[in-house]
């Protein structure tokens, strides 16, 4: 709601076992530094935006399943461009971007 | 690229038709210059910041920590019912307090008595329970620790600082990328009327990875 970045455990709950973050044994994978960014900057925008986890969930998960992994990507990959897609549709539907 | 979409760029959708007989060139890769350019329009819409961005990830990279574990074992200290549920379905209790394991993760929760001492260890690698105990701390991923738990867990035991009578029995639990296990260490006396919280709080990691016991009181110099 407020412009309250939300906490790891928070954003695991709100993403859930269909669309959960790319780990490795516990922790975070970030094979490349824009990954990390764009984690980051879907929780800072969402957070600023007042827009809801749930609906970036919805986004989330249609992005996946829309756009697959391609062939050589990998799954840390695959998985941030589709978050990106999603971040992007989130904020066109708020009418922010 | 014969379209250009939106104000951002757009991510060709890399891949798709030929799988093979070209090679990459080093990146920037177009996913790559795809984050940059998104960043760059939030930062101009106000969304986001470079230090708000850095911040997030920094503490995501070092946040995870054993308290939902804590709050797990808290739980089945002031409520029977679900300690009960707790040592029959793990990943259901777990879930219970909204704790999301990773797909395929089956935990298995211990519990301590008078009797029985567990310890848990990854004698292969360091299969963890993460989604309640955060990271795996150094030691626990160390060939001595993951051979020595075996093979002299007493010795282990009191070089954690844990005395243990010598009746009691320990059992070694061995963690696998299929079953991860979490001890549910004995309430301390002196913690009647405790609030869960406060219950939780004293709650460490050894003491779910069985290298600890908690305490009412403060721990006397023991380093972690």
């Amino acid at each position: 709601m407020g412009a309250e970045t939300s906490d790891l455990a928070t954003v695991d709950r709100a993403l859930g076992e269909q669309a959960q973050l790319p780990r490795d044994n516990g922790e975070l994978v970030f094979e490349e530094p824009w990954q990390g960014r764009a984690l980051g900057m879907g929780v800072v925008a969402i957070a600023r935006s007042g827009a809801s986890w749930s609906d970036f969930r919805r986004h989330l998960a249609s992005a996946i399943a829309t756009r697959g992994v391609a062939e050589g990507e990998s799954a840390a990959t695959a998985y941030y461009a589709a978050w990106l897609d999603a971040l992007e549709a989130l904020l066109a539907e708020q009418g922010l971007v | 690229m014969a379209r250009s979409a939106g104000p951002v760029g757009v991510l060709p959708r890399a891949g798709v038709s030929d799988g093979h007989g070209h090679h990459h060139a080093r990146p920037p890769s177009a996913v790559e210059l795809r984050a940059q350019a998104l960043e760059a329009l939030l930062a101009e819409r106000g969304l986001v910041s470079t230090d708000a961005i850095d911040a997030v990830v920094e503490l995501y990279e070092n946040d995870v920590g054993p308290q939902n574990g804590a709050r797990v074992v808290a739980r089945a200290w002031v409520d029977e019912a679900y300690r009960t549920r707790l040592l029959e379905d793990a990943n259901a209790a777990i879930a219970e307090l909204g704790f999301v394991g990773a797909e395929g993760d089956n935990m298995v929760v211990v519990a301590n008595t008078p009797a029985v001492h567990n310890m848990v260890v990854c004698t292969l690698c360091s299969c963890y329970p993460w989604p309640v105990l955060g990271l795996p701390p150094t030691w626990y991923k160390s060939p001595p620790y993951r051979a020595r738990a075996v093979s002299e867990p007493r010795a282990v035991l009191r070089e954690f600082g844990v005395e243990l009578d010598d009746e009691v029995e320990i059992r070694i639990w061995d963690s696998s990328a299929e079953v991860r296990y979490l001890v549910l260490p004995m309430r301390p006396p002196d913690t009647e009327g405790w609030s869960e919280e406060r219950l939780a709080g004293i709650v460490t990691r050894d003491c779910m990875i069985g290298t600890g016991l908690p305490r009412a009181l403060e721990p006397a110099g023991h380093g972690r």
